[in-house]
């Protein structure tokens, strides 16, 4: 039985109601106005004023970003980047994964070190850099999701959570003749479905946030993503020019600006329509994290 | 004589050998599995590792991989070079103060906002502000400085703009390009993008704390503040000590809220490098947009080294606080 409210009781709730009130509008009103300055004239934003709605409705800036060949291919690329390397990622981890978490396995301390030193020492993003070049890596595809294709901290998530799956699963298809390819395809992995859920989640928000690869790994035009384009639109605004909006005068009410928070929405969208559903799994993940740390 | 004939007690010692390359044989699909793995980290991960010598070395990029080994020789040259670079007192200022700033500022919030959040009464409206609030930490921090762009420009920035309609200023404030403003947006702009992600852990922990703890201290006639100085903190305090010492460990990559590199190359721009340029993204602009890979190698093995041992002491000490292992 709870005692009575006391005034202490009714002024914290009140405070604390204020305080989470305010705390989740500045963290919700920034997505909320840049979705409605991507549904107004880029020539009327410009104005300022907008803060609850649009002011003079347009659909012209997301007619912009489909026919604005640059952006189309963008968004393919970053689409194509996200599907194909979280795909890889989570095979070829969790592959690895279950090799590493056989009991029995020979070499297995050798191998934790060597998994280990690579976790905890790099060699930097020069080396890296001149390691893609030799490799021919860089300008091409495969610069977005072979290097990404296995991640150490999900790999020792993958193999705390293959020790827990009873060995007799594989045990009875390995006596019906089943090679461990087929075990790893036909059975692991589909009961392994929350950790791909977790991990798939992960690498493939990673991989649609992405931008220094494309930034500095790649110049062929047509493998350039969203991230990429949108800093190269920041870039020209934060510095004031006077032409730097001048490409987009001929194009009915855009402007540079109401294109960039366009391409903001397109690119946060996907993250906000599956993060209701995602959430469980999200937070799995940073527990998953909290233990590594 | 044949193995069989042999007192069943001498077998395995005799057959020792042959008994490892057997049960290899068994395990060859597994060994398969993880070897492909290390040829990996071997090409991606020890590859640049490898690299590092050309810190040592007269390198230069046309010379390619080859090049690494077969280039001369010139000891610390790019060390030094580094040390006495008229950049290099103001580099590592930035660094240290932005990780400082970070580190100060931005550990504090995620504990307090579990608390806030602990303390609401409505679970519907507790539910609704967490999910809003780590929504941030899944964009990117190019959409971020998107955002802080649309809010804080000069031309097109609504707090700019409101300030002029109030009448509070007479011209914009330069936040995204004065020198002056850097450090305090970078660490606002951290703790927006990644508190609301941090409050889960410790809200978990709050979360397991035993509530007979708290009808006892109501008992005892606590009040509110009281319970939650005297429940609550202690309660947690195990998570934040190994939370702080991990972000300790991260210090210079920006602490708990990260992305010190990410922030440096977004938000800075020739106006504020003053006080927006630090020592990672000085080592990658002198690498890759100038060329000078041997020098800026050198500079990432000085931070590799440093960040290595921060890391490892940290997490020694973590484990040694929680007293549980940490990998």
């Amino acid at each position: 039985m709870r005692r009575k409210r006391t005034t202490e009781d009714r002024v914290l709730d009140s405070l604390n109601y204020v305080a989470l009130a305010l705390i989740g509008l500045c963290t919700f009103y920034p997505f909320y106005y840049i979705l409605i300055l991507s549904f107004n004239q880029g020539t009327d934003t410009a104005f300022g004023g907008i803060y609850l709605w649009p002011r003079a409705f347009t659909l012209d800036n997301y007619t912009y970003i489909f026919n604005d060949g640059k952006w189309s291919s963008a968004f393919v690329v970053t689409l194509a980047r996200t599907v194909v390397g979280a795909g890889l990622t989570v095979l070829f981890t969790c592959l690895v994964a279950y090799g590493l978490s056989q009991k029995g396995l020979l070499f297995s301390r050798f191998y934790f070190i060597f998994f280990i030193v690579a976790m905890n020492f790099s060699g930097g993003l020069i080396t890296y850099y001149v390691l893609l070049k030799g490799l021919g890596l860089l300008n091409t595809f495969g610069v977005y999701v072979i290097p990404s294709m296995l991640n150490l901290f999900f790999l020792m998530v993958a193999i705390s959570f293959f020790r827990e799956i009873p060995a007799e699963i594989g045990e009875s298809a390995r006596i019906d003749g089943a090679k461990e390819l087929q075990i790893f395809f036909t059975i692991i992995l589909p009961v392994s479905s929350p950790l791909i859920a977790t991990m798939a989640l992960f690498m493939g928000a990673g991989q649609w946030n992405s931008w220094l690869d494309s930034a500095y790994f790649v110049q062929n035009d047509d493998l350039r993503t969203m991230s990429y384009r949108m800093i190269q639109i920041i870039n020209q605004s934060m510095i004031p020019t006077d032409n730097a909006s001048g490409q987009y005068a001929a194009m009915r009410q855009v402007t540079g600006f109401s294109v960039q928070v366009t391409a903001m929405v397109i690119s946060v969208a996907p993250i906000v329509c599956v993060y209701p559903f995602l959430q469980k799994y999200f937070v799995k993940g940073i527990m998953l994290g909290s233990v590594k740390g | 004589m044949k193995p069989e004939a042999q007192p069943a007690s001498e077998r395995p010692r005799v057959s020792h050998g042959s008994s490892v390359w057997t049960t290899f044989k068994k395990q060859k699909a597994f060994q398969f599995f993880v070897l492909a793995g290390m040829l990996f980290l071997l090409v991606f991960s020890y590859g640049p590792m490898v690299g590092i010598l050309m810190a040592f070395k007269d390198y230069r990029i046309v010379d390619g991989v080859g090049g690494i080994f077969t280039s001369e020789w010139i000891g610390m040259r790019h060390f030094k070079d580094f040390v006495t670079d008229y950049n290099f007192e103001t580099l590592v200022k930035n660094t240290l103060i932005l990780s400082f700033l970070k580190l100060f500022f931005s550990f504090p919030v995620p504990i307090l906002f579990a608390i806030m959040l602990n303390e609401m009464r409505s679970q519907v409206f507790k539910r609704i502000v967490q999910t809003v609030s780590y929504l941030p930490h899944f964009i990117s921090w190019v959409v971020v400085t998107g955002i802080l762009y649309a809010f804080f420009s000069t031309d097109v920035g609504i707090i700019n703009d409101m300030l002029m309609q109030l009448g509070i200023i007479d011209k914009p404030l330069d936040l995204l390009t004065d020198p002056n403003y850097f450090w305090g947006l970078a660490v606002a702009s951290s703790i927006w993008k990644e508190a609301g992600w941090w409050t889960i852990i410790f809200l978990a922990s709050i979360a397991g704390l035993d509530p007979s703890l708290y009808e006892a201290a109501e008992i005892d006639g606590a009040t509110r503040l009281q319970r939650i100085r005297h429940v609550t903190v202690p309660g947690i305090k195990g998570s934040i000590i190994v939370v702080l010492i991990l972000s300790l460990g991260n210090i210079l990559g920006g602490g708990l809220v990260g992305s010190n590199f990410e922030q440096s190359f977004l938000l800075g721009n020739p106006l504020n490098s003053d006080t927006s340029q630090i020592v990672q993204t000085y080592a990658f602009n002198v690498g890759l947009a100038q060329g000078r890979f041997a020098f800026a190698t050198a500079i990432d093995f000085i931070q590799s080294v440093i960040a290595l041992t921060l890391i490892l002491s940290s997490n020694y000490i973590a484990k040694k606080v929680s007293g549980s292992s940490l990998f």
